[in-house]
């Protein structure tokens, strides 16, 4: 006869879980109680909204599903940011929440919340198990639709008393969805629809999302695309899925996107959607997106056809294996010549950041850290400007390589991810970027990157003030400044050491050189190769805006490239 | 007035999502009905949505994992009667005697 919470334990381990983050509390104790010998490594942060950004990261950094474990009431409920973060950006996620004695629920009883009715709508799928025999399927099901088609999150609520009832146990179950008649997808007929459009087009262009690096389709991406030979560019989340080097390659698009590539999405007439949702960030006024393009949309989920408009021809199916069948189909089909075209859109006149762009210290300063850093390096970054900066200057081909909250844009993501990152990395350097702002919303788990010794390095773009919100309040609110001044943030060096982390500051003059000096280089070799965790702030200039930029309601052809 | 017929497998919270994605989006349920149907259930819904809302709903109902089908079709007349006899003004009107509110009423 087995507990529940060990019966519970097992089906984890059944489907290959190996480390958890999570926050102990009464109704989950049971649970915490068979910790011990169950081959799963529990790593304890300091609020559950940092276990569950580090269970993402973690799923972010390696595909496989992040879990994360709350009790009931307060500390199930600290848990919805990170749920709708893993909603908007497809994260695999299975959290765990403790729930009251069965017989209490509904009674408005201590630490109960309705956290099944909660989560709907940030939900793939949920499940208030019912009895402690549902609890082999409730985890079965619960993995399959975290990991199945666009992962996403799932809850899985179970009341006290279930762990801590005991049933003869004999071993975890399998689960398998009925298929539903609209899964079936005629992805055979799509080559020579697709041949028609690329034989008739003047201008394609190809952008590349998330879902093309979920898939895990890149080399196969980058061998379509290098036969294509178009213009391409990347959404925030498909960053690294094109080697950046390449000739087409035009860096990312939207809201902070470079020029070349908000001008090409702008003029094309065929534009391939690979993996991405075409959402407000990428296409800028809905009404005027793209204009005279043909949509081409690859995408596993059905949901997010023709958001913007029609699509002209869905390619619905993993992105595994339409692109790769998309190569086969279009050898030997003679296509235009693009040179034209292509020399236009990537041509030198249409400089990948605006010309001030490495005037910018701040940018120049996430340049030379970024130069420094080894080719398979995880960089991870808040929300804000010093996101938006980070995402413009990235260079990597790391598929993993750039993480980032980018469809909620929840502030105080970045430590926590950092945290479950560099655990499922060991021998990677993880660099964690973050403003002033968004680092205090979770600066409670430099607890937990010195308890377990996690040499992250860490820097703070510190200009004292909600940046991202203060641009926005300057070019469109007449620089009204209401309530985005932190003049009075506390001396982060100071408390990074309280923490008994290494600390240090470096002003923003420092960058004045170019290239930087021996001094500050020295500076920098130090802070990335330490052994240890570190924390750099960098004091910079309080007013410097991210250019370009799309002002919202306008179209991507009508971007701002200073404060004039 | 556009009725809509989800079939669906009747697990915790499947109904619940799918009148979530009418609700999220601010719109009236005008008429809902959900029954046994086969080997599964139907939820029927009569909604005023223009033509892209139509599509938008039947893409997150298709998202939902254990909805089956979804059809759109003509409001039935029993629908329709229905929608119309519920009918009341949004929000309620206070209740009140001779103009005066309902807490100076229930003093």
């Amino acid at each position: 006869m087995l507990r529940g919470a060990e019966i519970f334990l097992q089906c984890l381990r059944a489907e290959g879980v190996e480390l958890v983050f999570g926050y102990p509390g009464g109704a989950i104790m049971p649970l915490y109680d068979a910790l011990e010998g169950s081959g799963i490594r529990h790593i304890l942060t300091r609020h559950e909204q940092g276990a569950v950004f580090a269970a993402e990261g973690h799923a972010r950094a390696t595909g496989q599903v992040g879990v994360a474990i709350a009790t009931s009431g307060p500390g199930a409920t600290n848990l919805v940011t990170g749920i709708a973060d893993a909603k908007m950006d497809s994260v695999p996620l299975v959290c765990i929440t403790g729930q009251v004695r069965s017989a209490l629920i509904g009674t408005d009883a201590f630490q109960e919340t309705d956290v099944f009715g909660l989560t709907l709508s940030l939900t793939k799928w949920s499940r208030l198990v019912k009895s402690i025999e549902e609890i082999p399927s409730a985890i079965a099901e619960g993995f399959y639709w975290a990991r199945e088609g666009r992962p996403g999150p799932v809850v899985i609520d179970i009341p006290t008393d279930f762990l801590k009832a005991k049933m003869e146990f004999v071993g975890p179950v399998k689960f398998t969805s009925q298929p539903r008649p609209s899964d079936a997808q005629a992805e055979a007929a799509f080559g020579d629809a697709l041949i028609s459009l690329l034989q008739q087009a003047k201008k394609p262009v190809a952008l590349i999302g998330a879902g093309a690096k979920l898939s895990g389709a890149i080399p196969e991406l980058r061998q379509l695309l290098d036969y294509l030979n178009i213009p391409a560019f990347a959404t925030v989340h498909g960053l690294g899925a094109v080697i950046p080097s390449a000739p087409y390659y035009l860096g990312m698009v939207g809201m902070h996107g470079t020029r070349a590539a908000n001008m090409a999405l702008h003029e094309n007439d065929l534009l391939l959607v690979f993996g991405a949702r075409l959402d407000d960030r990428v296409t800028g006024d809905p009404s005027r997106f793209a204009p005279n393009a043909k949509i081409v949309h690859f995408e596993i989920d059905p949901g997010q056809l023709d958001r913007v408009r029609a699509c002209e021809l869905p390619v619905i199916g993993d992105l595994a294996k339409t692109i790769p069948a998309t190569y086969k189909k279009l050898q030997g089909v003679k296509l235009p010549d693009w040179t034209e075209w292509r020399a236009i859109a990537c041509g030198e006149d249409r400089a990948e950041l605006d010309p001030r762009g490495l005037s910018q210290l701040t940018v120049r300063f996430l340049d030379e850290l970024f130069g420094r850093l080894p080719e398979n390096s995880v960089v991870i970054a808040d929300v804000g400007q010093h996101q938006m900066w980070a995402a413009q200057r990235y260079r990597s081909s790391s598929p993993r390589g750039f993480i980032t909250s980018g469809g909620l844009g929840s502030m105080g993501f970045a430590l926590p991810a950092a945290v479950g990152v560099q655990l499922s990395k060991p021998d990677t350097t993880v660099l964690c970027v973050s403003g002033d702002g968004g680092f205090q919303m979770n600066i409670q788990e430099l607890a937990t990157v010195r308890r377990l010794n996690l040499p992250i390095k860490l820097v703070i773009v510190d200009n004292k003030y909600l940046g991202m919100v203060r641009q926005w309040q300057q070019l469109f609110y007449q620089r009204n400044y209401a309530e985005t001044d932190l003049s009075d943030n506390p001396d982060f060096v100071e408390i990074a050491k309280a923490y008994r982390i290494n600390a240090e500051r470096l002003n923003e003059d420092a960058m004045q050189e170019f290239p930087v000096s021996e001094q500050t280089g020295d500076s920098l070799e130090r802070f990335l190769k330490s052994s240890e965790p570190e924390l750099l702030v960098f004091d910079c200039a309080p007013e410097a805006n991210v250019y370009p930029m799309v002002p919202a309601g306008a179209a991507l052809s009508e971007m701002l490239f200073d404060d004039e | 007035m556009h009725a809509f017929h989800i079939h669906y497998r009747n697990t915790q919270g499947t109904l619940m999502r799918i009148l979530t994605a009418v609700s999220r989006r601010g719109l009236d349920i005008h008429y809902v009905h959900a029954s046994p149907a086969g080997h599964g259930h139907r939820a029927d819904l009569l909604l005023e949505v223009n033509a892209k809302q139509i599509g938008q709903l039947c893409r997150d109902w298709h998202a939902i994992v254990d909805v089956t089908d979804v059809h759109v079709g003509t409001p039935t007349p029993e629908m329709l009667e229905s929608a119309a006899g519920s009918a009341g003004p949004h929000p309620p009107a206070s209740a009140g005697t001779n103009g005066r509110s309902a807490s100076a009423a229930m003093a």
